[in-house]
């Protein structure tokens, strides 16, 4: 099985001592995140994310399925990720590895067991038709915070998603093309996202968006999943360095304030995106508050 | 369904506890004699045995490190454990999240520097389920580890606390979450290292406010205290009927 190389014990000690004096190799400070650069496809529903040389691609799609007999009234979300070895070499295709299961588990809990997607909004005839909407994650280059990205890319692809509009008269179901009708956005109740802390030093040196250096030399990690509105989605320490209460307090208030950052970062491009599509697709024509100038 | 209180005016629980009383918890060391170390927990009705077997020559070439001992986990839920007969397979992602955490919670309490190229094998079978059972699964091990004479820094333990919302909006934590108190509230898994009190494990997977969590983590905190405690009588205990039946 192919490994990640190590950092060599030179690499090591030059990083550790870094961190020790509070200095990181890029330069950034030890709370600050890489540039986000988040930009979107000319389809609906791909978003693409860029965390320094980490890159996740995030791809949503629908399909009209018949719902889970236990719950009638409610769409039907999946996220599906894949490590390959487009990523890193280290990635075999086709086996899952204990770091993906845990990747896939922690962004599931974070993004769909917190019901950002509202899943109710989804049933078209209930018992009968039903959305899926489906996230496709893939990882096109490993730099560290897979999680973090991927979340990211998740929740923007989501939000920039669009549905094709449907009728119902009665028995009859219509989907109406993208043509046709203008597309809905999903309902997403709430933003959640996603930030992984590195602990160093037993505990004196925290740091948030580790590279894949970072990340190999790192004595523990925590995962934290919080909405704008400060409410906590998920937390995830499992195992590593024990660390003590007050530094995980700490923690979770400088993910409050970084979320806050993301989101508005997210919803800004969103913005720009709309904007862009409004004057390439003229749809202020197909607007029914159209002021007609 | 039926809506019963999760939490009476009175400030009593569906099982008659008050928040910060734990179930009953009776742990047992050295209970087989085929493992190397082995527990059992009652932990109210949530039940498990643990088995620990090591250090051992790695049975699988994966898990051979030059440099320590690795730690394997396997956790099996019997069919008739929870409330529907239900077999969760080996690859349930849940199993496989659980079995990782539990592992890399003791890579970092365990002195696994001691014994390179060799492996611990913890294994773990939830026979009944109540509740707790991440929490009681880390203090079942923690004790097998402790009779298989692994050598540890210190205990790790673990339990759970809830956020109850009363009808005022104010929020209360309470200590262990049995089944019907973790499907209805959200909740945290703590884990605890030794008396200094540095958390090791901590599991949130429902959504709760974050001003909420502070008072979670105290009322946590102590209560793996407890159960410290406990454990800590558990061992003296076997160890003194150990002594007084002549094996030392």
């Amino acid at each position: 099985m192919p490994r990640e190389l190590d950092p060599t014990i030179n690499e090591k000690s030059f990083i550790l001592d870094a961190l020790n004096q509070k200095l990181r190799i890029d330069g950034r400070d030890l709370d600050v995140f890489r540039e986000l650069e988040l930009s979107f496809g000319d389809d609906y529903g791909l978003a693409d994310v860029r965390l320094g040389k980490t890159r996740v691609l995030a791809r949503v799609s629908a399909e009209v399925v018949k719902p889970f007999t236990d719950r009638p009234f409610e769409g039907i979300f999946t996220i599906t990720t894949e490590l390959g070895p487009m990523a890193s070499p280290a990635f075999e295709p086709g086996r899952q590895t204990e770091q993906e299961v845990l990747l896939s588990r922690l962004i599931e809990k974070a993004i769909r067991r917190s019901n950002a997607l509202d899943t109710e909004s989804l049933c078209i005839v209930a018992g009968q038709k039903c959305w899926q909407i489906r996230a496709d994650v893939h990882f096109l280059s490993h730099d560290g915070a897979l999680v973090d990205a991927s979340c990211i890319a998740v929740v923007a692809a989501l939000q920039h998603f669009r549905r094709p509009d449907v009728s119902i008269e009665g028995e009859k179901v219509t989907i109406h093309t993208m043509t046709e009708r203008v597309p809905v956005p999903l309902s997403i109740l709430h933003v959640p996202i996603c930030v992984t802390f590195s602990f160093y030093l037993d505990g004196e040196v925290c740091l948030v968006d580790a590279t894949l250096q970072e990340e190999q030399l790192r004595q523990g990690d925590m995962t934290i999943t919080l909405n704008k509105f400060g409410e906590l989605c998920q937390i995830a320490k499992a195992g590593g360095l024990a660390i003590n209460a007050l530094i995980l307090l700490r923690c979770a208030k400088i993910a409050l304030v970084k979320a806050g950052e993301i989101a508005a970062i997210v919803q800004r491009r969103l913005e720009e995106d709309a904007a862009v599509r409004v004057r390439r697709d003229n749809l202020l024509e197909s607007k029914a508050d159209n002021e007609r100038a | 369904m039926s809506r019963y209180e999760i939490l009476s005016p009175e400030g009593l629980r569906t099982d008659g506890r008050r928040w910060n009383e734990m179930r009953r918890f009776s742990p047992k060391m050295a209970t087989t004699t085929a493992a190397d170390g082995s527990s059992y927990i009652e932990h109210g009705n949530t039940k498990v045995i643990c088995s620990v077997n090591g250090p051992i020559e790695p049975r699988a070439s994966s898990a051979r490190n030059s440099e320590r001992a690795t730690i394997t986990v396997d956790v099996c839920f019997a069919a008739f454990s929870g409330t529907d007969r239900k077999k969760r397979g080996k690859g349930d992602k849940r199993v496989l999240e659980m079995q990782s955490a539990l592992s890399r919670t003791f890579a970092s309490t365990l002195l696994t520097i001691l014994h390179p190229r060799s492996e611990v094998h913890i294994s773990l079978h939830i026979l009944s389920q109540d509740g707790s059972i991440l929490a009681t699964c880390v203090n079942a091990a923690t004790l097998a580890l402790v009779d298989a004479g692994v050598p540890m820094t210190d205990y790790v333990t673990a339990c759970t606390v809830a956020s109850y919302t009363n009808p005022d909006e104010s929020d209360e934590p309470l200590l262990d979450m049995n089944s019907a108190e973790e499907m209805d509230l959200p909740g945290i898994t703590l884990a605890t290292v030794g008396r200094n009190d540095k958390i090791s494990l901590l599991q949130l997977e429902t959504k709760v406010r974050l001003e909420r969590l502070e008072g979670m983590m105290a009322v946590g905190i102590d209560g793996c205290a407890k159960i410290r405690q406990l454990l800590d009588r558990a061992v003296r205990d076997h160890g003194n009927e150990m002594a007084r039946m002549g094996a030392l």
